[in-house]
Formats: structure tokens, C-alpha cells, sequence
């Protein structure tokens, strides 16, 4: 049975206003589903805020009437007011300011800027990134918090004991407005402990070894477990991390992950397992990490490639530093169109710095707030695209007919300048 | 009765359709098309089916934390599934079974994926909790 307080009471009675109410109340039904018995403040809400295609299943409406319905469930229209927590705004459908050279129109950028303006209005900070980690979206241990960001999620949950889950989309909204998330799943200290051991028995270092033991794991991962690494001969950093955590929640959907001996509770396998049996235990070989390689469209060989998509999750400062320098005096090869993506903050560091300068003069494009995934744009007569990241890789597959080539940020550069891809990334 | 699995009613209602089941959950991002219904997720034993008025029986949600929004565009598209069964709740299912609003019963007694096959005609009853087959 879920007990309120007598706060939550008068919010779910209207004493707050009809948008808490209606908040309220989808917070609710989330808990009664859930079978929680009570619910936590939530103090950060990561929000997909935009004019996102999903949207458009509401019809042609107006942007206060798209939000009532499709983000707090109401046929009503609600009065917006300022959300109940600090808010940031995830990817959105198009780089806000740059959005031509994305092959978005003036009029789908018109409608967007409607939509974040009446989130700016309700107090949404616009920093439009799926890496909000890296601008100032930095949960506490222990900190409740909502993020429609699947790898960041476990990435705050894994590595800075902090308390969320992969709610939905719409669930991050009725959070923001009324502060309140079901007490239930990661933000309950038991439910986080480790059921499923991988034995690492390859080398990891680099981004792409990282991106492909996530997307490996993730392949392997039954539903609802949490995952815990041993053998890690290597300490990650933030910039080969956030892969990791990527492709994992592309084929699973892990919500914690432990590293023994890196993260926080993990000091030892037998406390990230609480003292219990694991359900289930593996090895993960550099021949599983090929197989995962393979799958993705690494190792093949490519006379042309027309499109190289670079920042999935959103590229870190430095990241960006080593482009600048590998790019730096080279050119784009004819024919090949190069995007690379970050967050709004990062760019205007970037801008500082002098690598917007340096990059653009090679042709590539510096891109903020989306990615291909997010936006479904891509350069027209695309036939031949290729990424860095396996789960752009491996959602932008179905559905199209074009070949989707992977490797390394090193390979991709290479074949950006080349116009070639070896494949020789192995 | 014997082919009834008992559970918990998440989400009211009754509903009854045929099943759809796997074991393997379904990705939302380029693995539902939400104005048909249709699964697109490569590989996926539903591939190219249409979960229209189906029974989804799935073992959770994975992928981007978006899983809902596909199931409630699909919802406002009449395109939804009929009833939804989830063995276990998620966070990612949880939010979907909130916005779709069609009945959904978990936390089964049985193993579904051993008693209840793709195309059986299953009655879900979330009003009492529990998934019934017919033949």
C-alpha cells in the first residue's frame, strides 16, 4: 500500500494547482504499478525536451496542448508553471542555432524553439545534452534524481552512488513538477547490489574496448540484473566510461553497474554481490569483443564512406582538443561529410579554446543538443555512413538502407580525411 | 483453473487477445514503429509483426530510457497492444503501463515464457490479477 504525506496529499487534492495535481496523480499510478509504498523528493530532472517526432502522435496542436497530453497524460490543458527542481534538458531534435547544416527547415526549427521556450519558461536550464554529467547535472551520493539519459543513469548510479532509474520520458516530467519519484528500484539501498558476474579476460583500455565490453555485456545481460566486472586490468576515465555505460543500455537495460575495486559499492566482489550468490557468472574474451565488433559493422573494407557522425554520448572538452589536433591543417575528403556533436556549454568552451575554429576549417561541422539518432536527419543520399559509437551504430541499422561501418574515433578520422574505410581497426 | 497464471492487476481492466511472447524484452528506439505498431528491432523473434491489440507478454524494457513514449504515440495511434504482462516490473514497463492506461498484470506465480506461446489466445484480468489461456 502507498502512503503519502500530507504534502503529497494536497498536491494530489489540487491545493498546489491543477499541473502538480495531474503530476501527482501519474506519480501515483507509477507507484501503485510498481507496488511502492512511498515516495522520495526528487532535486534534478534531466528532461527530453523538444519537438521530438513521438510528439506528432498528438496531432497538430498547440505546444501547451502537445505537453498536457503527451507529457502529463492530460486531455486538459494544464497551466505550465516553474517545475519543482532543478532541471536540465537532454538531446534534443536539432542543434538549436545551426540547425540548417543538419538538413533541419526553418519550420521544424521554429516549432522546436516554441517548445523550449515554454520550457525555459517553467525553469528547464537548456544545456541539451545527453552528457549532462559533464555540465553541472552532478547527482550526490544518495541524491534522488530523474534523467530520460539511459547511460547516465548508471553511469551517476554506478559511479557516485546516487539513486535513479530509467523511468520514462513522461515520468521525468510529473517528477520535475511535483518533486516526487516512487521510492522503489535503485533509490532503495538493497535493490542495488550485484547479480551478475563478468570476469573480464581482455585488455581495456581504449574508448572503443569500452564501447564494445558494454555493448558485449549488454548482449549477454538477462533483464533486471545488475552486472559487476572483475578482472578490470585498467581504471577507466570519465571519457572511456561513458561508452561503456552507452552501449550497455543499448542492448540491455541495466540500471547499476558494479566495478570491483573502482566503484564506490564495489570495494570487493563480495560486497557488490551484498554476500550472496551471484545468479549468474561469465568470461568475457577479446573473441566475444570481436564478435560484438563485428556485429556493429567493424573490420570491413569501404572505397567510400559519405558520412562519419562523431560524439555519441556527447564528446567531452578533451575529446574535442584531440580532434582539433588531429584535424588541424587537414582536410575533409571531397564527398564525405563529417558532424560532429556535444552539448551547448562544450561548444562555447571549444569556441574559447580555438577548436571550433580549427575543426570547421577542415570542413567537419560542430554540431550541439542531438546526434543523428535523436534528430532521424541525416545528409541526403547517405549510403555509406560510420561512427565511433556502437549505439549509434547499432540503433541507426534497422530500418535503412545504408551500410553502417564502425570503428574507432581514430579510424573514423582517418577515413574522414581519406574518404576511405580500411577497416583495419581490430 | 489450471491455464490460469495468477498475479497482480498493475493497471486495471480486462482485456483478451493473442499472445505475443518472448523472453527477450523489445527495444523502443528503432524497435517499435509507433504509427503501426509494428516491431522493426532486427533479429527480434517479433520482427515485422504488428503488436496492434496483441497481448504483449515481454520479460522488461531495455535501451533508451524513451521505452514509454513509443507505447504511448502508439496508444494515441490506436495502435497499442491490448493488454500488456510484464513477469516482473520495471522502470522502463512501469512508465509505459502508465501511459498506455490498457490493463496489465505482473509479478506471476509462473514462469509465463514456459506455459504461454506466440498465438495463444490469452484473457487478461488485471480487475482479479491474472492471465488465462484459451485455446
Amino acid at each position: 500500500m502507498l502512503t503519502l504525506t500530507v504534502a503529497e496529499k494536497e498536491m494530489l487534492d489540487g491545493k498546489k494547482g491543477k499541473l502538480k495535481q495531474q503530476a501527482m496523480r501519474k506519480i501515483v499510478e507509477y507507484a501503485e504499478i510498481l507496488n511502492a509504498s512511498e515516495l522520495c523528493e526528487v532535486s534534478m530532472a534531466h528532461l527530453f525536451c523538444g519537438a521530438h517526432d513521438y510528439l506528432s502522435a498528438a496531432g497538430d496542436r498547440s505546444v501547451e496542448e502537445v505537453i498536457s497530453i503527451m507529457q502529463y497524460c492530460s486531455d486538459e490543458l494544464l497551466p505550465l508553471e516553474e517545475m519543482a527542481c532543478f532541471c536540465q534538458s537532454d538531446c534534443g531534435p536539432m542543434d538549436p542555432i545551426n540547425y540548417d547544416k543538419m538538413n533541419c527547415t526553418q519550420k521544424e526549427a521554429d516549432r522546436n524553439k516554441q517548445f523550449l521556450d515554454c520550457y525555459r519558461a517553467c525553469g528547464v536550464n537548456l544545456a541539451g545534452t545527453c552528457v549532462p554529467y559533464l555540465c553541472g547535472f552532478v547527482p550526490l551520493p544518495g541524491e534522488h534524481y530523474v534523467s530520460s539519459e539511459s547511460h547516465a543513469v548508471t553511469l551517476m548510479n554506478s559511479f557516485w552512488g546516487a539513486c535513479g532509474n530509467a523511468d520514462g520520458l513522461e515520468a521525468g516530467f510529473w517528477a520535475a513538477a511535483c518533486g516526487r519519484i516512487p521510492k522503489w528500484g535503485n533509490h532503495v539501498k538493497e535493490n542495488r547490489l550485484g547479480t551478475h558476474v563478468f570476469e573480464i579476460d581482455a585488455p581495456i583500455k581504449t574508448s572503443m574496448d569500452w564501447d564494445l565490453l558494454g555493448y558485449t555485456i549488454g548482449r549477454r545481460l538477462p533483464s533486471h540484473s545488475v552486472p559487476v566486472l572483475t578482472g578490470l586490468s585498467n581504471r577507466p576515465t570519465i571519457f572511456t566510461i561513458k561508452y561503456f555505460f552507452a552501449a550497455m543500455a543499448t542492448t540491455s537495460g541495466p540500471e547499476m553497474c558494479h566495478l570491483v575495486g573502482i566503484t564506490p559499492e564495489a570495494p570487493t566482489l563480495e560486497a557488490a554481490l551484498g554476500g550472496k550468490q551471484p545468479i549468474g557468472k561469465a568470461t568475457i574474451t577479446s573473441s566475444d569483443l570481436l564478435e560484438s565488433f563485428k556485429i556493429l559493422g567493424g573490420g570491413v573494407k569501404r572505397d567510400t564512406v559519405d558520412y562519419i557522425s562523431l560524439g555519441c554520448p556527447h564528446y567531452s572538452i578533451e575529446e574535442l582538443r584531440k580532434i582539433a589536433m588531429f584535424l588541424e591543417g587537414k582536410k575533409i575528403a571531397r564527398g564525405t561529410a563529417v558532424h560532429i556533436w556535444t552539448a551547448s556549454p562544450i561548444k562555447t568552451v571549444m569556441d574559447n579554446s580555438g577548436y571550433t575554429q580549427i575543426i570547421e576549417s577542415s570542413g567537419a561541422v560542430v554540431l550541439t543538443s542531438s546526434c543523428p539518432l535523436t534528430s532521424g536527419k541525416l545528409p541526403p543520399g547517405v549510403k555509406t555512413m560510420a561512427f565511433d559509437s556502437a549505439k549509434q551504430a547499432h540503433y541507426m541499422t534497422p530500418g535503412r538502407d545504408i551500410k553502417v561501418l564502425y570503428g574507432s574515433l581514430q579510424a573514423c578520422l582517418t577515413a574522414a580525411t581519406t574518404g576511405k574505410w580500411s577497416g583495419s581497426d581490430e | 483453473m489450471s491455464n490460469r497464471i495468477k498475479g497482480r492487476g498493475a493497471v486495471k481492466g480486462i482485456a483478451e487477445g493473442y499472445a505475443m511472447v518472448s523472453g527477450e524484452t523489445i527495444q523502443g528506439w528503432s524497435g517499435i514503429d509507433e504509427s503501426t505498431g509494428k516491431i522493426v528491432e532486427i533479429g527480434h523473434p517479433f520482427e515485422g509483426m504488428s503488436m496492434k491489440g496483441a497481448v504483449l507478454i515481454i520479460s522488461g524494457g531495455k535501451g533508451s530510457n524513451g521505452w514509454s513514449c513509443h507505447f504511448h504515440a502508439a496508444k494515441l495511434k490506436g495502435v497499442a497492444p491490448a493488454a500488456m504482462v510484464f513477469p516482473k516490473m520495471d522502470s522502463r514497463t512501469g512508465v509505459a503501463a502508465a501511459v498506455t492506461g490498457v490493463p496489465v498484470v505482473t509479478d506471476l506465480e509462473l514462469d509465463p515464457f514456459s506455459c504461454i506461446k506466440t498465438g495463444d489466445y490469452v484473457i487478461v484480468n488485471a480487475d482479479e490479477g491474472y492471465v488465462e489461456i484459451r485455446e
